[in-house]
């Protein structure tokens, strides 16, 4: 016993907490249904024990249809205390293209309601201030007539139709003319075709003019780590990259039928090198505030959610985060995948989903690194690695109540996990403690709630 | 004594005064002065002072300021007695002529394999296609097998190796391991830090930590250089900016101040130019071209880091190969261009063309040279010019033979001398497990480490090319990096070990070692 404690301790494992089973030292089961060597290698590094779905496991890396299966009331499976799965059971309210836009909607209508200063709107075309991140949207077939007013404002316009449930570039078409829209509705309607008829699709105002670079057109890959939505705790992976068209933008309208102009699936670039080259050809103020903008759109998508989501304690989940950015470095959300690709195609790509994949098993994981959900969820900031916080409602709640002095000086006990904030690095988003510390060098001033907006100054933000 | 010295200045302000006139600012120069002086700020009773305090006034005065910078770097100022050749040492001369020859023959010799000309009109279909394609070269489509790299780092290594002199009678089985017997004046470490004064007094700089806190008003040494930079850039003068980019260019400014430093901000003109230089490769079909992008096929295209720019590699590459602005490189080259003669016309002088017009054959990885500039410069008119202006000022010194103190054996040399000195067991090992410490590294200081070093850590390490006048950084860089990675060195004891310990150089922090390398123990 003696001699396991002192394995224990020299392990680094300080924290001692050993799991249910007392005393046994216990290796982690885990379960999976990818086949995926950035997981595997993972797992086994960690010395961790491969079982099957039935076994009794500790990790489990699953399909999100495996996770509907466990977590439906059909199947009666009730997890205990050290299981974790990598999905939340109803991602799809952030996952899915329909229900993303209607959360959204609904986030930004709430805030009105509440008289939050971050859903002023703008004079002139009376959009949002701070939350206009997606294109304008609706779905079809329910919004169709919302839709057709909105398209005659501006008919030169280009539109992007997305089924709602399917992802990476199946299904999308683009539409330039309402009547291209008529005769895809009346095709798909015909008894022929009738799996077509149940499906919705979202259309949304494509962006028609994106930042190219190289001539090129491409979109932002981010990864974000939530692993609660109430309060939420969500972590940016800095190590985010650009997927390139391989063929040159052209806005012409012969090309809308060349889908391999508008889907950018194809090759990627680490987005270190993006705010090199953006500081360097269109200055650090400008890049500065993209990337603030970029992050304050991932919380808000989040904090729009938040609700909804049935927030379990056995689950964590790893967003894809799809962005596009505009000639005028604004930044739009486009998609959010709940279970990005683990697959990679070069060393760098396998690389970097290796680090993805051990960065967030030191997050989700307790310091003795067996899963528990009794377990704060606080982790030390040398586990987080290449993420950084985005946001965690309770650290923020922690520092509002208690004054900074006195939560450092007074609390040595305390895990050392909550005095990472560094002092004055956390600065408030909204009014209902919406936080997140600095992560871009930008300014380490901590702001209070009326300077808020000062970072938002529309100047700012539209160039 | 003082005489001479005075009839020295006075020969270089004619010949200044003489070249200033055939140079392309000038026409506009000379209009706006006249302009200037029918000025009611020019008065007739006190032309001079008032004429002077005017173009001070208008920021003519910088603009002629920085005119004769270029010009003094770009004439070497030796006394005209001095050395009548531009390399003074026969050998080499001679060594680079067999090189010159050697790429002339393999060149001629490609063309009678694949059976094409060194150049010709281009048919009209392939003009078309060519122009229509501009924009996204990477799709104009050609068969391209057939070509190879006229040479590689490598072969130009053997070359260089090879180099014996004559003054120097080798003992025994000695001077066919390094290059001892080739003996060049280079900097020691101890002229190094004198050189490079302000690395070595350890003060901070921007590519160590950007945000570390400045003695200043501001937050930190970022904001600070960034503020101090907008001004270096509004006063407009060269020498200035030059100075400042000692302690590194915050990255919003460097693409603005590498162009003030080298001359190379865009005009109206050089608009023009770019375009005229866009319709010689659509009218001529030169051999060359498929080389320029089979090379950007193996290089850029290929990395990470730089396969977005490949398109306009293509056009500023292709462009390159036909500015006659480049041959002003031999005036203080020790090299010569390739001459063809016209088709079907007798051998004579004025039927003689220089090959290809820039008279640059370019070789496997003279991509390199450019692709980095390709995050600084949105613009290809903007990227062509400063990538110009670094190969007339740096890289042709890197693929010739000459005793030049920038040129690529002084640097080879100037990387041996400091390891043997400095890294004595590294040295030895190296010696035991025969492999020649040059073979290591000539590939990263042949290009000056681009493709080699991640682009944010290459563009400091040219501030300081840029900085210093210099390129002797490089071959002390590589000093540093195998001193940095020498216990890996010496786990290994053969090349493939070595080239498997130096693969990647991703996390290597170049200001860092520099400073490492140059601050007093």
């Amino acid at each position: 016993m003696e001699k396991h404690k002192a394995a224990i301790a020299h392990n680094g494992l300080m924290y001692g907490r050993v799991g249910s089973t007392m005393g046994e030292k216990q290796t982690v089961s885990y379960c999976t249904d990818l086949d995926k060597s950035v997981l595997i290698t993972n797992f086994e590094k960690r010395g961790w024990q491969h079982v099957g779905p039935d076994d009794d496991w500790n990790f489990y890396w699953a399909g999100i249809h495996t996770c509907r299966n466990l977590f439906s009331v059909d199947s009666g499976y009730r997890m205990n205390e050290n299981q974790m799965i990598n999905h939340f059971p109803n991602h799809y309210e952030l996952s899915r293209k329909d229900l993303l836009v209607k959360n959204i909607k609904r986030y930004r209508k709430e805030l009105e309601r509440e008289g939050n200063p971050l859903a002023e709107k703008g004079d002139t075309h009376g959009r949002y201030l701070y939350l206009d991140f997606i294109p304008v949207t609706f779905v079809l077939p329910a919004d169709y007539n919302m839709f057709v007013e909105e398209y005659r404002k501006s008919p030169q316009s280009t539109w992007i139709m997305k089924p709602c449930g399917k992802s990476q570039g199946a299904g999308i078409f683009l539409i330039n003319k309402l009547s291209k829209l008529k005769r895809w509705s009346r095709e798909s309607k015909t008894p022929f075709n009738p799996s077509l008829v149940k499906e919705s699709y979202v259309i949304s105002r494509y962006i028609d003019n994106p930042l190219l670079i190289g001539g090129k057109k491409f979109d932002l890959r981010l990864y974000v780590l939530v692993t609660s939505f109430r309060p939420l705790k969500a972590y940016l992976f800095k190590l985010g990259f650009c997927r390139f068209c391989t063929v040159k933008y052209d806005t012409s309208i012969q090309e809308l039928d060349n889908m391999f102009v508008h889907l950018t699936n194809v090759s990627v670039q680490k987005h270190g090198n993006l705010r090199l080259y953006l500081e360097s050809t269109r200055g650090k103020t400008v890049t500065e505030s993209l990337f603030t903008n970029i992050s304050w759109l991932i919380v808000h998508s989040l904090k729009a959610v938040s609700y909804i989501m049935a927030n379990d304690r056995h689950c964590f989940e790893c967003y894809g985060y799809d962005i596009i950015i505009d000639n005028q470095l604004k930044p739009w959300l486009v998609e959010v995948n709940a279970a990005p690709s683990l697959t990679s195609t070069t060393v760098n790509d396998r690389i970097l989903k290796y680090k993805l994949i051990d960065n967030i098993l030191n997050i989700v994981l307790p310091p003795d690194g067996i899963p528990d959900i009794r377990w704060n969820k606080i982790p030390s900031p040398e586990n987080l690695g290449n993420f950084e916080l985005l946001l965690d409602e309770e650290l923020a709640a922690q520092e509002e109540h208690v004054p900074k002095v006195d939560f450092v000086t007074a609390a040595p006990q305390s895990d050392p996990d909550t005095t990472s904030q560094d002092g004055g690095q956390i600065r408030s988003l909204a009014p209902h403690c919406l936080r997140r510390p600095l992560s871009n060098q930008i300014d380490n001033i901590e702001l209070n709630n009326n300077e808020i907006l000062k970072g938002f100054k529309p100047a700012n933000y539209n160039i | 004594m003082g005489d001479l010295k005075d009839k020295s200045i006075h020969l270089t302000a004619e010949k200044l005064a003489e070249e200033i006139k055939g140079m392309k600012v000038y026409k506009d120069f000379y209009k706006d002065l006249q302009r200037l002086v029918s000025s009611p700020a020019v008065q007739s009773e006190d032309f001079k002072s008032t004429l002077l305090a005017a173009m001070k006034e208008t920021g003519m005065e910088t603009e002629l300021r920085n005119t004769v910078f270029h010009w003094v770097r770009s004439h070497s100022l030796q006394p005209a007695h001095a050395y009548p050749l531009k390399e003074p040492l026969a050998y080499l001369r001679k060594s680079q002529m067999q090189w010159e020859k050697r790429i002339h023959k393999s060149l001629n010799s490609m063309c009678t394999e694949i059976g094409v000309s060194l150049s010709r009109f281009r048919l009209a279909s392939d003009r078309d296609e060519l122009s229509d394609k501009w924009n996204e070269l990477s799709t104009y489509d050609i068969d391209l097998t057939s070509y190879r790299p006229v040479y590689a780092p490598k072969d130009f290594l053997e070359v260089l190796l090879w180099i014996r002199s004559p003054n120097y009678r080798p003992i025994d089985g000695e001077g066919t391991w390094d290059f001892t017997q080739i003996p060049l004046k280079v900097k020691t470490l101890a002229e190094l830090r004198s050189f490079y004064l302000e690395l070595s007094r350890g003060e901070c700089l921007l590519g160590v930590n950007a945000n570390m806190p400045s003695h200043g008003q501001y937050p930190t040494i970022e904001l600070e250089r960034t503020a101090l930079g907008e001004k270096v850039l509004a006063c407009r003068h060269a020498p200035v900016a030059q100075e400042f980019l000692k302690k590194g260019a915050p990255r919003s400014l460097r693409g603005r101040l590498w162009a003030q430093v080298m001359g190379s901000e865009v005009r109206a003109a050089d608009k023009e130019y770019f375009n005229e230089l866009k319709q010689m490769v659509l009218q001529y079909d030169l051999m060359v071209d498929k080389l320029i992008i089979k090379d950007v096929q193996l290089t850029a295209s290929n990395d990470d880091q730089y396969f977005v720019f490949e398109d306009v590699l293509y056009q500023v590459l292709l462009c390159f190969s036909r500015d006659t602005e480049i041959l002003s490189v031999y005036n203080h080259s020790c090299g010569s261009p390739i001459h063809g003669v016209l088709k079907s016309r007798p051998a004579t002088l004025e039927n003689t063309v220089v090959y290809p017009p820039s008279g640059v054959i370019p070789f496997h990885g003279f991509t390199m040279y450019a692709t980095p500039f390709c995050y600084l410069y949105d613009d290809p008119v903007a990227l062509y010019l400063t990538v110009r202006a670094f190969y007339l000022r740096y890289w042709f010194r890197l693929h010739e033979v000459s005793s030049h103190q920038q040129g690529i054996l002084s640097l080879c040399l100037l990387f041996e001398r400091l390891l043997q000195r400095h890294e004595p067991d590294l040295w030895i090992h190296l010696k035991l497990i025969n492999i020649q410490p040059v073979r290591i590294v000539f590939k990263w200081l042949m290009r000056s480490f681009s493709g080699y070093l991640p682009p944010e850590q290459l563009l400091y390490l040219w501030d300081i090319v840029v900085a210093y006048d210099s390129l002797e950084i490089t071959s002390l860089l590589a000093v540093a990096i195998l001193s940095f990675r020498k216990h890996n060195l010496f786990q290994v004891d053969n090349m493939q070990g070595i080239e498997a310990v130096l693969a990647d150089l991703s996390s290597i922090q170049v200001l860092s070692l520099l400073q490492m390398a140059l601050m007093p123990e």
